[in-house]
Parts: structure tokens; C-alpha cells; sequence
């Protein structure tokens, strides 16, 4: 049981400013389908929705199951209100990496660091397989330098500079 | 017709024979690929779309921008690419002060959008573009005799308004370009199922992950005859190859379905070396490629 009087009715506007979510009227369509409602914590958008709508800011707070979305989008194709519920499970990863800054994806550095998620330039594959070296960011002299540099001017990376080599 | 190529990250670091195939199917097929110099990663969804919407938008923008300085739309192979930089776009061109602020970000680094170049599947690029006829004419090896299922790669399919180019309910577009490669495509019930591989399913659930992967290729084994199976996206392809891997060791069924790319397959038909455009796989595929008819030696 949620006690209602303890919610923060204009939660929605800080997660996700869309009039359209405040349609939802919770049939269930973005769960039809979705391979991550199957997850261990299940994804079921529509839960999600409703405490967005609510403002039951604790549990959304703790609540793993946005995570668990395989991005698909299947969700926003069969939703029959315009919900958008697939932007919606990102709205919602990002207004909980804003509160918590345990819940920002390790990769984020290493994206911030070399432009990729993954080490991508594989000289020597490339070269037996006969192609040639990756355009990569690296190759561009300077280059990585004013990606870092416009990076660092967004609020994520602004705000959690230490995880950024002292980004600011 | 010329086109940006936009390797991604997974495709280059993982399967570049997969960067290869496309890159000589396609030259062989008359499309010019110009490099996209300094691109980095699309930003996949697990990254700055699920931090910070300024820098998911400014590093879309970033993207863009290089193939609008060249002139060039961008060729995407992996869905979650495609997927990430058409709704870039999408959120980019929607609203005016989006774009100046994605301006004013890229603008630190001497960049620049207005919004020209497209991001476009490479299965739109060869059904819409070059057609399936053309196809059938570029090849000299075919898979006549052999049964294929296809995994159409639902980034490209989700929201339609955005991204679309074939029918949401009932794609045909994939399986149409490996029928003109002579292979007779089975239909099965979980043709049109997601293969489970992207995002943070598997990562935060691999046996629920696991078992969602196993109805689909448990109705491939028992509904279809198929000999392999093709994709058009790096996850699926990676995915459903190493998932078999997986399935095959945790329970009593052994599943052995060779996956190709389809540009590898395309690249294998029109004669290009296996060792070059189809190297990298868990599942041994040398078998599909000994089947194949040549069609030299029919005329």
C-alpha cells in the first residue's frame, strides 16, 4: 500500500515534462511484447507510468526495472495514447542518475575518454581482414580534445566532474 | 550513389569482416562509401540517452554533422545506431531550441548541424534504393536449396513514425533481399520476436534473457527447415550467435544455427573470400558457404 499523502504530485514534471503521459489510462500495451518484462525485476512500463503520475518519488527512486529495457521501442509503436513509453523508461534512468550519481553507467568515463564505448581501432584484425585503419576520433589530430571540451559542458559531466578526471 | 559509412563501436571492435563485407557488396553493387571521419560512438542508449538528453543529442548532432559537412547521408548495419541516431534527429529537427542549444554544443568544437544528412538502414539503402533485381544480377554463387530464417532488427521497425521504412506488423524487407539470393525463407511463429540481445536485459537478466532467446530458437527448430539464420544489425548478430553457445551448454538441446550479417552473405554470393567478409562467429558457418550453388558454371 503507497500512502498517498506522502507523494509529489508534480513528480512527472521533473522525470519527464510530456502532457501525453498523464493519458495513460494503464491498459497494459507496452508490456505486451516487451521481451524485458520477462527480466528478473520485471520492466512493466505501465507500473512505472503510475508511479511517475502518483509521485511516489521514493519507489521510483529505487526501482532497477528501467534498466532492464532492451530500447526496442516496440512499446512506443503499440501504445494507443502517444505515451511515448520507451522515452519514458529513459526519462526516468536519467532523473535517477541526477539524484544518485551510483546510478551513472560505468561506461559514461570511458565514452567520455576515447569516444567509444570499447577500444575500437583493432590495427591488426583490420589489416588481415585487408581494411584500413578505423577514422576513428583519435585520428583527427585535436579532435578528442574539443569532444571532451563540448562534453563538458553537459550537466552529467558538469556535476560529477571527479569521475571525469576532474572534467570542470 | 555516395553514403557516409557509420561503423558504430561493436561492429569495428568486434566483427570489423562484417565492416568488410559491407564495404566491398556494396562498392560491387556501385555505392560509393566516403568515411566519416572522427565519428564517435552513436551515443547508445545505455550511455548519454540515459544520463543527460544535451549530450545524447549533442553527440547525435556531432554524427550528423560530419556526413552534412560531406554531403552524405549515413549507412547504418547496427539497429541500435540507426535507432539512436534517427530519434537524434527526430528530437534535433522537432523543436528549434533544441537545435540551437545542440549548437551551441557543438559549436565549442567547431561543429555544426542543419539537419541534411539522414541516418539510413542499409536494408532500406538495398531494398529502396538499389532493389532487389539489381541484387539478384550481382551475384555469382546462390543459395538455392537452402532454407533461411530471418531476425528483422526491431530498432529499425519502432516507432515506424520515426525510423520506419518497412511494415511494423508484418516487415518483409529482410526477407525479400535474402530471397533474391536464391534461399527459401520458412516463416515461424516467433518470426517477428525480438531477439533479447540489446539494452539491459541480458545484461541485468541472462537466464530470464536466456530462456526468452530459447522460445525463438526452439520455434525455429521445430517449425522451420532452416539451415542459417540472417540478420541485419551487430546485436542480433553477435547475440544469436553466442546465445546458442550458451543454450546449448545449460540444456539438452544442442542448437547450431550458423548467423550471418547480410551483407556477408551478399559479399559470400558475390565470391568474396570467407576469411576476409565472414571470419568471426561461434558457431562454424563454413558449411553454408559450401552449399552454395555457382552459377557461373550454370550458364
Amino acid at each position: 500500500m503507497f500512502n498517498l499523502s506522502d507523494a509529489k504530485p508534480n513528480l512527472w514534471k521533473e522525470v519527464f515534462e510530456s502532457g501525453e503521459l498523464l493519458h495513460c489510462f494503464n491498459c497494459g500495451s507496452c508490456i505486451s511484447g516487451c521481451p524485458a518484462s520477462e527480466a528478473g525485476e520485471p520492466l512493466l512500463i505501465r507500473n512505472l507510468a503510475r508511479k511517475v503520475i502518483l509521485g511516489l518519488e521514493e519507489e521510483l527512486e529505487e526501482d532497477d526495472s528501467p534498466w532492464a529495457c532492451v530500447t526496442c521501442s516496440r512499446c512506443e509503436e503499440m501504445c494507443p495514447m502517444d505515451v511515448k513509453p520507451f522515452e519514458l523508461a529513459l526519462a526516468i534512468r536519467r532523473w535517477q542518475c541526477r539524484i544518485d550519481d551510483t546510478r551513472i553507467p560505468p561506461v559514461l568515463p570511458e565514452f567520455f575518454g576515447r569516444g567509444y564505448t570499447q577500444s575500437v581501432e583493432q590495427k591488426e584484425l583490420r589489416k588481415s581482414l585487408g581494411l584500413d585503419a578505423l577514422p576513428s576520433l583519435g585520428t583527427v589530430p585535436g579532435l578528442l580534445e574539443k569532444f571532451q571540451a563540448m562534453l563538458r559542458e553537459v550537466e552529467i559531466i558538469k556535476n560529477n566532474a571527479y569521475m571525469f578526471g576532474g572534467a570542470a | 550513389m555516395r553514403l557516409g559509412l557509420f561503423p558504430g563501436c561493436n561492429m569495428p571492435a568486434l566483427r570489423p569482416d562484417v565492416e568488410k563485407a559491407i564495404r566491398v557488396s556494396m562498392a560491387e553493387l556501385g555505392v560509393e562509401l566516403v568515411d566519416l571521419e572522427g565519428y564517435v560512438c552513436c551515443p547508445a542508449f545505455g550511455t548519454f540517452p540515459s544520463c543527460d538528453e544535451d549530450g545524447y543529442l549533442a553527440l547525435s548532432g556531432w554524427n550528423m554533422s560530419i556526413a552534412e559537412e560531406k554531403g552524405v547521408d549515413l549507412l547504418i548495419e547496427c539497429g541500435s545506431c540507426y535507432s539512436s541516431l534517427r530519434t537524434g534527429r527526430h528530437h534535433i529537427l522537432g523543436s528549434d531550441s533544441t537545435k540551437a542549444r545542440v549548437n551551441e554544443l557543438l559549436a565549442i568544437a567547431g561543429k555544426k548541424i542543419d539537419g541534411k544528412a539522414t541516418p539510413r538502414h542499409i536494408t532500406d539503402v538495398m531494398y529502396h534504393d538499389i532493389g532487389c533485381k539489381t541484387i539478384r544480377s550481382s551475384i555469382r554463387k546462390s543459395l538455392e536449396g537452402l532454407h533461411a530464417v530471418v531476425q528483422y532488427p526491431c530498432h529499425t521497425l519502432f516507432p515506424s513514425e520515426i525510423v520506419g521504412f518497412d511494415n511494423p506488423a508484418r516487415p518483409h524487407v529482410l526477407r525479400e533481399l535474402v530471397e533474391a539470393l536464391g534461399a527459401e525463407v520458412d516463416s515461424y511463429s516467433c518470426e517477428y520476436m525480438c531477439c533479447g540481445g540489446a539494452g539491459g536485459f541480458h545484461a541485468t537478466s541472462a537466464p530470464q534473457a536466456e530462456a526468452f532467446a530459447k522460445q525463438k530458437f526452439d520455434a525455429i527448430r521445430t517449425e522451420t527447415k532452416a539451415d542459417l539464420i540472417v540478420v541485419s544489425c551487430i546485436t542480433c548478430l553477435m547475440y544469436m550467435d553466442h546465445v546458442q553457445v550458451s543454450l546449448s551448454k545449460n540444456g539438452d538441446t544442442k542448437y547450431a544455427y550458423p548467423v550471418f550479417d547480410y551483407n556477408q552473405l551478399l559479399a559470400l554470393c558475390m565470391g568474396f573470400d570467407p576469411r576476409q567478409v565472414a571470419s568471426i562467429a561461434d558457431v562454424p558457418r563454413d558449411g553454408v558457404w559450401k552449399q552454395m550453388t555457382s552459377l557461373d558454371s550454370a550458364t
